[in-house]
Order: structure tokens, then C-alpha cells, then sequence
């Protein structure tokens, strides 16, 4: 289990606390006139203190969360001004959404004179910018900024989002002395909190609050929580690393039940996964689509008429169900308005498409479920309880006989059972209409897998002639398919990979299984290439990675922090024939080597072999088999290429007779 | 003889619908099928003053999209503000065979603020809706009214918008009183205008174009506002949001920026002007006076874009920027220039297209829409020197490739000026590196590498020098293609001098840099600045071969050799010569050391289209000979 992956439940035991409450506004003369974050001396910027608080309450007969915001940061340089532009992203539906407001700022500096000057925010220099339907960002600018400068701004913000309390990202791109977050949560709300990322909380306490709340005729006491972290690092992104998110140190928060103030009538909405399971299947953008099988038969009856297959039946009801709805580019879980909708329009989100996948499969009499998911850049789940907010994807899930497959009709060019790359993401949570829920692991599905064969003579000219026979399959293929689509045809693609070599002439070229999604996609290229400009040299030297050839090692850091997470497992390799020309024998063959990660996690071997004189073959597997290398793995991996890089480097030597 | 009526009306109808938007896909001429994913089968735009401060913008459009590259091409949007008000848009969907499979509205379109990526606000608004269609190819057709509170600027008549994307035929007709007075700049375009008077006594001018094949991209080609189809019309007498003016040439547009939007905004506090004072009060020369306020200026301000109303052409006050301490460029620059008033230095505002791209004013079409930049100007005598007034860091009188070498307004108190910003030639953009390496027995190389970065090349290590130095060692690692790269230190110096430069040391190490075979050590001999990739050849190209900005990258590595090992195989010398170009390897041996000196240079110009093949061929040897080894071998 990887340590930065935790999601911890919180539980905190009663006790007396301090009534903790939010800092003090105003600074310290050690605040202006520091120069450097100790603990960090590189940073550019640090949040010298940082306060939230979240509360439950009435506003204007209406159940609202209302947040407050208030930080101070100390700003060193010019590079962390930016540090001084506050972004505030806010949720909106339809009719109702978040709202801020109260936004108050002041920007301390001493002045040429040495002299200690403050330098208040415009309230009308706050702007909301409208990003797309469901999101804003209300902004502004810190006034008088300069290195050395302390700014210090509040906020409040009113969400009509009740259900989805709060959350508190404790950790940020710049370090943070001190950052805390109060919640004060009325009886008749109840919500689990949870925590992500590897640092520790400094202090975590609850307390009653006695009649807190109340509500027309409704009181309730509240549970006041403090959660505090001190010393709190930047947090560092490396490359090949999943959502940030998932390292983060942050907490965050699921109902679980509520009692309405109003009608004291109580709604357990997540609990228990038996309970989720009966939301989902009762829920009219998710369990009441999937019961919709009628409306689908009437359509794909005649596509499968005659056909006995299950999996023959699967694949032409996949093939249907991506060509009739394009996707809208919105995800999530839920279909909205219904999958009726998304087929006679013949565009809908990811929910709308695969929910009428997964209930066109059940029409068609096939076993379909649907996985819930989040996709790679919203994070990993939480597995302790249901948190529904985690999933934003939702894929089919068909059996057939003992085999399984993950289906996403969202994608014309996927193959059967293949899922694409960003919903490659730890665990799925299988939701059927008949039986309880369950997870599934989503990694090691399929891999991306590529041979490149050359049937190659060299010719007196010093040309290479002959042919290259390339098969793709798996990820390989899907990414392949995807280039070759970017070409309006066939023929313009040939054209590009011709010209973007100059050395290389393609004579014939055949590109077969192009849509034929569930082969492997094969090219055939006759070419020439211009390998020496002649072969009157008494020594020619020759790299047998004539394809492609790594010079620099893709890991440069000597240790990782984090995971190397590449999705999915790969296979590549290359099968070399060539033919030498009489007057030429072999000096120098090719290094033959094998080199492989402990655990089988992946190898590098070359082969090498003489059929006559004149006649060699080379061949070479590289192959990866995990999706995913921790950190202590990471190092055998570095090594891994370094030793690829060097192999690969070694020329073959042609002598004359 | 009911039934025969009805009958022949719906034949009427039909025909009429076919006459008029037939989109069936299969009319579209083959000719216009190569490298196209869209065709524009027609476009109508119309534009009509009604007043000064009132144009209406007619626009009609079908496009046929053949495939998912050309789905971009149906995505509609609309920029609008208070002062441009979209009146109505409709449209319809049609299948393959040309009939309509349905339509959208007004109501279907998303509206989201503007975004260009570096504002913090503009009160610019969009309206955008991309119908989605699974079915290739499919069209729609669309059209919509916008209202327009002033006459000052046209959108231009471009009918190629992107790569890709055909014509079948466009048309631009504008429409005015015959006493508004219009000057128009027609570029590639092969038919030209047809003037009249229309029904209501208007007077009207027309251009049209068709059948014009989609572009495939070609590297290295001229810039496109030379190359590409296009119409601007620019009025006599405007009213732009509430400010009138008129102009005939680039001396009229500057002088009304001066008059009527940049004066009066430069007013200091009396405590600022004698700050100043005090602050050049020991610099004798004028230039050295605004050095030390152009410092000062970066050291106080910094970027932020806030854009409302006319605040698009309009500077904030300098009083603003004095207090807030942010601007975007034109409060900035009006900033700077109140400031070196304040001690009696003159400087000019400058309106300039800026980019990577060398995109000049034209210098006989004045227009207000040809600048999206604005730098300072400071009129010394034989000495002209500008600057960049939104950057914190760079060098008093530099302006690196973002507004080098081209033509600018100069809104002075005597109206415009047409000014040329400095060239950084090839020779100016210079990257130099000087290299000691000792090669050990176990293929290790390690030792110190100098690089100075010159002209245009000052700014290759803004991304990695304001960084920690753990984070600049991560950067510098990605940066350098030597595999095993450890880098023991790094030293970055950045040099503000009439002629800025930026220096970097690196002390490093590379374990296995040479592979050990045997009693033989292989290792690449160009360890710091190889081409890895090629240029694409280009089969029929159209345009000529176009070098933006040129460079001259000097590389000397010295290698100290293992005890005992001599050189085995040592590549032979390079040297081509080219107009555009040239390059020069030569290895030589000097005892126990092994000295590599590569030069290679690149020219800025216009080359035939011809010399296109030759630059790939260049290039490719340049990379031929970049990847070449070394081998040593043991004993005699």
C-alpha cells in the first residue's frame, strides 16, 4: 500500500477545548521584516497563517453552508507576486449557486523611508468571470504589492451546496506556517470526514456547541471540529504522476444523513453501500435510465437479428451505441435528461452514452453493469465508505461466460474492451440492478503493445530497400488510429510520415484494420532509405534501432517521492532482417544483452543471429509490465534505461572482404 | 384543380430550397476535396453604417464539415460587449444529402466571459455553441445581426481562416452613406472590388472570392497576414465608445491616441515627481536618468490586465498605477513615460504587434487594430532606445523577440510616427559554450561547461534562473540531453549591459556517458547542443522559405582522455555553406586531449521556395553529424 494513497478516517473523541477562533488581523514587525522562510529559504512566498471556517445555517428561510476565508501571506520576491492575484472558483446551477462576498484585503509594506504603510483593496476592483455553465471565478488583484510585502484578505462565501460540506486543502504550492479549518455542523446533519496526502494533522479537536442552531421551531446543538496543520512543506509535482490531488495533504467531507429542520423527516443518503446501491438504482438519472431496456430494443433488434455470438452481439451493439450519440464533452454520473434525450439528439455526456451502452447490452439479453469511476485527474477513491462525489465516470462492465470486459462507447476509435487512458485509475465500483455492489480493480486491463519488422537489403547504391511491417495493438493501436484520423485520408497520412522524414521514401504503402478496431492495425511500407551515400568505404557503421533510438534517460531525479503511474503495461519489439551486399561481411554484430527489473517487471533483450554470410537478423524486446513502479522500484527502473541507452548506442561494423 | 395547385406549390418549394442552399455534399467540385477537413460552401458578410456610432454586421455562413479535424470549424463564436450587442442568431443542421435534420437558436448558445488567457478581467463576453454531430459529413448554416455603437473598427474580410478548411465562396460587402468616406487595403485578393448604389440610395462595396483549396501547413513560411486573402476597411470620421476623431494616415490615428485618450492621464503627486527628482539627482546623462527610473518603475510594478470599456485603447492614469503598483501594458508604459517626465525625459508611446513573429505595422493602411502591444520609446539623439514596460526583469533597453525588428506607431505630441524597434541579427543571437571534460576508463564524463547566451538568446534561462537552485538543477537536467547528467553545481548570471548577456556554469557528471565495450569506449561527440529532429520535407510547396529570426550557436568541447587509450575511430569534418546557412564540425587531437568544435549558424530572410528542400538537406546533416561517436581504444 502506497503511504501517499492513505485515505484515513478521522475520529475525534470529545474534549474541552480552547475556543478556537480565527487569528488576528494585522502583522508583526518580525512579519514585515522578514527576509526568507527558515524552514523553506527558496520559497517565494509563504502562507504565514491561514483560517477557515464552515458552518450550517439559516439564510433567508433558506439551508445554507457559509465559509469563511481569511489568510495572511508574506511575499519575498518578485517571483511571488503572483501570490497576490486571488482566484476564487465557484460552483453555479440553473437558478441558484455560490456566492461571495465580504472581500476585504490589505496590503502591508514598509515604504521607501523604511516607514511601515498599508494599502486597502478596492471593493470594486472584486470581479466575477463567468468560466463555463456550471463554474466562475471571482478575482482580484492585491494592491501596492512588492517584494517584502505582507497581504491580508477575508472572504465569505454562501453555497447553496449544503450536501457537499466544505472541504479544506491544508497543503499548496507554497509552504504554509500555520493553516486551520473549523467546521460547526448543526444534530441534524451528520458527515464523514476523511483525510488524504502523508502529513500529519498538529491538532485535531471537537466540542459541543449548545443550541447552536435553530430553525423556526428546531434547535440543535452543533459539533465544532478544529483541524490544524503546522510547518506545512510545498507540495512538488513530479513527472508521471497521477492527480495532485491524491498527494495533497487535505481533508474532506461525505453526508451521510440529515434530518430536514423543517419536517424533522430523516434521509439517510450514504452509509452503507446497500445504501448508495438503492439511491443509484432508484435515482432517475442513473438506476431508471438502466431500466429502459424497451426503448432500446425496438432500436437494436434488427442490428442483431440472426446473431447467436454473445460477444458478436456485444461488439455490434457497441459499434451502434457509438456511432448514434457523440459525446458533449461533460462528464459525470448522472444522465440528467435521460437517454432518450441524448438518442434523438445523438449527442450526450459520458453518463448519457454508456448508461444507454450498458441498457442496450441488457436489451440485447447480454449481463451489463455499470462501474462508477473517477478518472485520473479527479483523484483516486475513497474504498473505506461510499463517497459518491468521488466518481465522476461511469463505464459498462459486460460478462460473457467467465471473461469480462470494461466498455466506454464515448470514444468512436476505442476497441472492445478497451478503456481509455483517463479512466486507467485505481478502483471502479460495479453498480448492477440485481445484486450488491462491488469493486473491481480498473489497472492492468489491457497494454499497448507494437511490433516493427524490417525486411531490409542494402544496396550497392548505399540504400536501404525494402519493406517494414509495423502491427499495433491494444493502447498502441488506439493512439496509432487516433494520428492516422488526424489526416482527412489514408494517403495525406502516408504522405506526412514520408515527408517527415527525408531520408526515407515510402514506394507502397497498405494500411489495413483501420477500422477494423478489434485487429491489430497493421502498415506495410515499401520504402528506400538513403542509409551511406555509397558503399565504396572500406568500413560502413550501422545502427540496428534504425526505428527509434533513445539517447536520454526519460527518469533524471535520483529519487522519487511519488509513484511512476503509466497507466498501463507495454510490449514493444523489433525484428530486424537484413542483407548484406557480397562484397560485405559483419565485423562488429550488435551487443547482445538482457536486462531485467526484479519482480518480472519488465526486460530489455537482443538477439542476434546469422542465417548465411550475407544475412543477419536482430531482434529486441522491451517490455514493461507493471502499470504502476513504486518509489523504491524506481531506481531499478532509471537504471533499466540507462542500460537501453547504452545498448542502443553500440553501432554494427560492415568490412570489406 | 385544388389538388394541382397545392401540388405545384410544393414542387415550388422545393425547387426554390434546392436553388438556393443546396448543401448536398456531392456538389461540392472534387478540386476543393485535397487536405480539406471543412468547406465553407458560402459566406455573406455585410457590414452597414447607419450612423457614426451605429454599423450593423449581417453574417451568413454554411459550412460542411467532411470529418472530425473539421468539427472545430462548425464550433460558432461571437464576441460581444455592451457596445456590441448580437441582435439574433439561428441556424440549421443538415445530413450528407443536403436535407435539414434540424436547427438551433439563440438559446442553445453557451455565454461565458472572455478569456485571452493573461487578463485578469475583460468585460468582453462570448457567445459560443458547437452543434455535435456523429455523422460525417454533415453542414450547418447559420446567421446572426450584431449591432455595433461605433464606426472606428471593421472587423477585416479574411476568407481562409484556417489550414485545412476550403472555399467554395465568400463574399464582404460593406455599406455606407455616400458621404461616409472609407479607405480599404485589399491583400491576395485576385478579383477586386465592385462599388454601386443600392435600392436606398447607399453606397456599396463588394468583394468576392471562390473555389480556394485549403492550405496544408508548410514550416517556414512568410508571415501569414502577407500570404493570406484579406479585405480592412477603415472609416474617415468615427465614433469609438463616445470619442470621435478622423484619420486619413498613421500621423492622424497617432495624433488622436495622444489627444484624445492618453492626455491629461499622466499626473503625478507632487511626493512622486521630487522622489524621482531625488533619485537622479546623481545620474549626469539623460539615459542613465531613465535607467535608474526604468529600474525603479520594475521593481514597483507589476503585469496585471484589467480591461473595461475603452480601457482597451485607453492607459489608466499613472495615478492608478502609482497606488495599486499594477498596470497592464498601457498603463505601464504611460506610467514609465509620466515618470521620466518628471524629470524632463521625453518618451514616446508605441503601438506594436508583439509575438515571435516579426509583424510590422503596414506602413501606407494607418488602422487601429494592428497593434495588441504598447512599448516606450525614448527619442535619444542617434541613440533611440525602447522599452518593455510590463517584464520586472528585463534589461534597461532590451527587448529579446518579443518586439524586435519591426514597425511601430509612435503617438507623439506632433501625431504618429512610423518607428523601426532594433534587429538582434544571427550574429547577435549568439549561444556559446566552452567545455573541459576528462573522460575516465569506465566511460564517465565529467568537468565544467560555460555557456553565454547572447541577443534574442538573453532570455533561453528566464524559466529556470528565478528558481531554487534544487529546481533549477531538475530544469537544467531536462534541458541538456546528456544522459546520467548529475550536476554537482550551477552558477546562472544574468548581465544588464548595453549589450545583455546571460552566463551559465555548470560543474557535471555523467556516468556511462561513453559505453565500455571491450577495450573500447564509444561516446557521442557533441554532448550539450545536438538537433535531434529533422525539419519535414514539403512535396509542391507554395510559399517561400521565410527564417523569422536568426542564430549562431558555437560549441568548443574539450576532452581529457583516459591514460592509455588512443582515438580509434574519429568522424570526419563538416563544413557547409549555404545563403541561408552554415555549419562546420572539425575534431582534432592534440596528445592526450580530443578538441570538438562545432559552429552553426542560421540567416534571417526570404528564400525561394526552392531553398526550402535545401534547408531540410542542411538540417538533416547538421543532425547526421550531431549523433556521430567517438572510439577510443586501448594500447597502441
Amino acid at each position: 500500500m502506497n503511504k501517499f494513497l492513505l485515505i484515513v478516517l478521522i475520529s475525534i473523541g470529545l474534549s474541552n477545548i480552547a475556543y478556537a477562533q480565527d487569528f488576528a488581523p494585522g502583522i508583526t514587525d518580525q512579519e514585515i521584516d522578514m527576509v526568507k522562510y527558515n524552514k523553506e529559504p527558496q520559497a517565494n512566498a509563504v502562507f504565514l497563517d491561514e483560517f477557515g471556517n464552515t458552518r450550517i445555517d439559516e439564510v433567508n428561510d433558506h439551508i445554507r453552508l457559509i465559509f469563511t476565508y481569511h489568510a495572511k501571506i508574506k511575499i519575498f520576491n518578485k517571483e511571488g507576486l503572483t501570490h497576490g492575484t486571488i482566484e476564487i472558483p465557484i460552483h453555479i446551477s440553473e437558478d441558484s449557486g455560490e456566492e461571495v462576498g465580504n472581500v476585504t484585503g490589505t496590503t502591508y509594506y514598509k515604504d521607501d523611508n523604511g516607514i511601515l504603510q498599508k494599502t486597502e483593496l478596492d471593493p470594486k476592483k472584486v470581479f466575477t468571470v463567468k468560466d463555463y455553465k456550471y463554474g466562475s471565478t471571482v478575482k482580484f488583484a492585491m494592491p501596492a504589492l512588492r517584494p517584502g510585502c505582507v497581504v491580508e484578505f477575508k472572504y465569505e462565501l454562501i453555497s447553496p451546496y449544503w450536501y457537499d460540506f466544505r472541504g479544506w486543502t491544508f497543503q499548496d504550492d507554497i509552504p504554509k506556517v500555520n493553516s486551520q479549518y473549523e467546521t460547526h455542523i448543526p444534530g441534524f446533519w451528520w458527515f464523514n470526514a476523511s483525510i488524504r496526502g502523508s502529513l500529519k494533522l498538529s491538532k485535531s479537536d471537537s466540542e459541543l456547541q449548545r443550541e447552536c442552531f435553530s430553525s423556526g421551531g428546531a434547535k440543535a446543538d452543533c459539533s465544532h471540529m478544529t483541524y490544524q496543520m503546522k510547518d506545512i512543506p510545498a507540495f512538488v509535482e513530479e513527472d508521471y504522476m497521477t492527480a495532485r490531488k491524491n498527494f495533497l495533504s487535505a481533508i474532506y467531507f461525505e453526508l451521510v444523513e440529515y434530518t430536514n429542520p423543517y419536517t424533522n423527516v430523516k434521509t439517510v443518503v450514504t452509509k452503507e453501500w446497500s445504501d448508495v446501491d438503492r439511491q443509484l438504482k432508484n435515482s432517475d438519472s442513473f438506476g431508471s435510465q438502466l431500466k429502459r431496456t424497451s426503448l432500446l430494443k425496438e432500436r437494436i433488434t434488427p442490428l442483431i437479428a440472426g446473431k447467436t455470438d454473445e460477444l458478436d452481439k456485444a461488439q455490434t451493439v457497441y459499434a451502434w451505441v457509438k456511432k448514434q450519440i457523440k459525446w458533449n464533452d461533460y462528464i459525470g454520473i448522472y444522465s440528467n435528461d435521460g437517454i432518450k434525450k441524448a438518442l434523438d439528439t445523438h449527442t450526450g455526456s459520458i453518463a448519457d452514452i454508456n448508461l444507454t451502452l450498458i441498457t442496450a447490452l441488457s436489451a440485447a439479453g447480454l449481463n451489463a453493469e455499470a462501474v462508477l469511476l473517477s478518472t485520473r485527474d479527479h483523484g483516486a477513491v475513497n474504498t473505506l465508505y461510499p463517497v459518491l462525489s468521488d466518481f465522476n465516470y461511469v463505464v459498462a462492465r459486460l460478462t460473457i461466460g467467465d471473461k469480462t470486459y470494461l466498455l466506454d462507447a464515448t470514444d468512436p476509435l476505442l476497441s472492445f474492451g478497451l478503456l481509455p487512458f483517463r479512466c486507467v485509475n485505481d478502483k471502479g465500483r460495479v453498480i448492477s440492478l440485481n445484486k450488491p455492489s462491488y469493486w473491481i480493480d480498473l489497472n492492468t486491463q489491457q497494454k499497448a503493445a507494437t511490433t516493427h519488422t524490417f525486411d531490409l537489403t542494402l544496396l550497392d547504391n548505399g540504400k536501404l530497400k525494402g519493406t517494414v511491417t509495423n502491427y499495433y495493438k491494444g493502447y498502441d493501436a488506439y493512439e496509432k488510429r487516433k494520428a492516422i484520423r488526424k489526416f482527412n485520408t489514408v494517403d495525406e497520412y502516408v504522405e506526412d510520415f514520408d515527408e517527415k522524414q527525408p531520408k526515407l521514401k515510402v514506394l507502397k504503402s497498405e494500411i489495413t484494420n483501420l477500422d477494423s478496431l478489434e485487429s491489430p492495425l497493421k502498415e506495410v511500407f515499401n520504402v528506400e532509405i538513403e542509409a551511406f551515400d555509397n558503399t565504396n568505404h572500406e568500413k560502413l557503421s550501422f545502427n540496428p534501432f534504425l526505428w527509434e533510438k533513445r539517447t536520454t534517460n526519460p527518469f533524471k531525479l535520483a529519487e522519487r517521492d511519488y509513484p511512476v503511474d503509466w497507466a498501463f503495461a507495454s510490449d514493444k519489439r523489433l525484428v530486424l532482417v537484413m542483407h548484406l551486399p557480397a562484397q560485405y561481411v559483419i565485423e562488429t554484430p550488435p551487443q547482445v544483452v538482457a536486462f531485467a527489473l526484479p519482480n518480472k517487471g519488465g526486460m530489455f533483450v537482443t538477439t542476434f543471429d546469422t542465417q548465411d554470410n550475407n544475412t543477419f537478423t536482430f531482434s529486441n524486446i522491451t517490455q514493461f509490465n507493471k502499470s504502476v513502479y513504486d518509489s523504491a522500484e524506481y531506481p531499478y527502473l532509471k537504471e533499466l534505461f540507462n542500460k537501453i541507452i547504452l545498448a542502443e548506442k553500440g553501432d554494427m561494423i560492415f568490412k570489406k572482404k | 384543380m385544388k389538388t394541382l395547385l397545392s401540388t405545384l406549390f410544393i414542387f415550388c418549394a422545393a425547387t426554390c430550397v434546392k436553388a438556393q442552399d443546396n448543401y448536398d455534399v456531392s456538389l461540392i467540385s472534387k478540386d476543393l476535396m485535397p487536405y480539406a477537413s471543412a468547406i465553407v460552401r458560402t459566406e455573406e458578410v455585410t457590414i452597414e453604417v447607419k450612423d457614426l456610432d451605429n454599423t450593423y454586421y449581417h453574417v451568413k455562413k454554411a459550412i460542411t464539415v467532411l470529418n472530425k479535424n473539421g468539427d472545430d470549424e462548425a464550433d460558432i463564436a461571437i464576441w460581444h460587449d455592451k457596445s456590441k450587442v448580437i441582435k439574433d442568431i439561428k441556424g440549421i443542421v443538415y445530413n450528407q444529402w443536403g436535407k435539414p435534420t434540424g436547427k438551433f437558436s439563440e438559446s442553445d448558445f453557451d455565454d461565458d466571459s472572455g478569456h485571452d488567457g493573461f487578463s485578469l478581467f475583460t468585460d468582453l463576453k462570448i457567445k459560443h455553441y458547437q452543434p455535435k454531430i456523429a455523422d460525417y459529413p454533415y453542414t450547418i448554416s447559420y446567421e446572426y445581426d450584431v449591432k455595433q455603437k461605433q464606426t472606428l473598427d471593421f472587423e477585416d474580410w479574411t476568407p481562409i481562416g484556417s489550414d485545412g478548411v476550403a472555399v467554395e465562396k465568400s463574399s464582404y460587402t460593406f455599406i455606407c452613406k455616400p458621404d461616409f468616406k472609407i479607405r480599404y487595403k485589399e491583400t491576395n485578393i485576385p478579383s477586386s472590388v465592385v462599388t454601386g448604389t443600392n435600392k436606398q440610395g447607399l453606397k456599396t462595396y463588394t468583394w468576392q472570392i471562390s473555389n480556394l483549396k485549403a492550405l496544408k501547413y508548410e514550416p517556414y513560411s512568410p508571415i501569414k497576414r502577407t500570404i493570406m486573402p484579406s479585405v480592412k476597411i477603415v472609416p474617415e470620421k468615427f465614433i469609438y465608445r463616445g470619442v470621435d476623431g478622423s484619420f486619413t494616415n498613421w500621423k492622424e490615428l497617432g495624433q488622436w491616441q495622444y489627444d484624445k485618450l492618453n492626455a491629461g492621464r499622466q499626473v503625478l503627486s507632487p511626493v512622486t515627481v521630487a522622489k524621482l527628482k531625488e533619485l537622479t539627482a546623481s545620474e549626469t546623462t539623460p539615459k542613465a536618468k531613465a535607467r535608474k527610473i526604468y529600474e525603479y518603475m520594475q521593481g514597483k510594478t507589476h503585469y496585471i490586465n484589467i480591461s473595461v470599456g475603452i480601457g482597451n485603447l485607453q492607459p489608466f492614469p499613472a495615478s492608478d498605477v502609482d497606488q495599486q503598483n499594477y498596470g497592464d501594458c498601457k498603463a505601464l508604459v504611460n506610467y514609465t513615460q509620466s515618470l521620466l517626465k518628471a524629470v524632463d525625459i521625453d518618451s514616446y508611446y508605441c503601438v506594436v504587434q508583439a509575438g515571435s513573429s516579426k509583424v510590422s505595422l503596414l506602413p501606407d493602411f494607418a488602422s487601429i487594430d494592428q497593434g495588441n502591444h504598447v512599448i516606450l520609446c525614448l527619442p535619444f539623439k542617434n541613440d533611440t532606445t525602447f522599452l518593455e514596460c510590463t517584464s520586472q526583469n528585463m534589461p534597461f533597453g532590451f527587448l529579446g523577440n518579443f518586439t524586435d525588428d519591426r514597425t511601430v506607431l509612435a503617438c507623439t505630441p506632433q501625431g504618429g510616427k512610423l518607428l523601426h524597434t532594433p534587429k538582434y541579427t544571427a550574429q547577435a543571437n549568439l549561444e556559446q559554450r566552452k567545455a573541459s571534460f576528462a573522460i575516465n576508463a569506465d566511460g564517465e564524463l565529467s568537468g565544467l561547461m560555460t555557456t553565454n547566451f547572447k541577443g534574442t538568446n538573453y532570455e533561453n534561462r528566464d524559466e529556470v534562473i528565478y528558481e531554487s537552485v534544487k529546481e533549477q538543477v531538475k530544469d537544467l537536467k531536462k534541458i541538456y540531453p546528456i544522459n546520467n547528467l548529475d550536476i554537482e553545481s550551477s552558477d546562472l548570471k544574468q548581465f544588464k549591459t548595453e549589450q545583455p548577456y546571460t552566463t551559465e556554469t555548470l560543474k557535471i557528471s555523467a556516468r556511462d556517458y561513453g559505453s565500455v565495450n571491450g577495450d573500447k569506449i564509444i561516446f557521442v561527440e557533441n554532448p550539450a547542443n545536438r538537433v535531434t529532429s529533422g525539419l519535414r520535407e514539403v512535396r509542391n510547396r507554395r510559399n517561400q522559405t521565410y527564417i523569422n529570426r536568426g542564430y549562431t550557436d558555437e560549441d568548443e568541447i574539450t576532452y581529457a582522455l583516459p591514460a592509455g587509450y588512443k582515438v580509434d575511430v574519429r568522424p570526419a569534418n563538416v563544413l557547409i555553406e549555404k545563403p541561408f546557412g552554415k555549419f562546420e564540425v572539425t575534431t582534432t587531437v592534440n596528445g592526450d586531449k580530443l578538441i570538438y568544435k562545432r559552429s552553426l549558424q542560421l540567416i534571417d530572410g526570404t528564400y525561394s521556395k526552392d531553398t526550402y528542400q535545401e534547408l531540410v538537406d542542411f538540417y538533416q546533416s547538421v543532425m547526421d553529424a550531431d549523433g556521430r561517436n567517438i572510439t577510443l581504444t586501448k594500447g597502441n
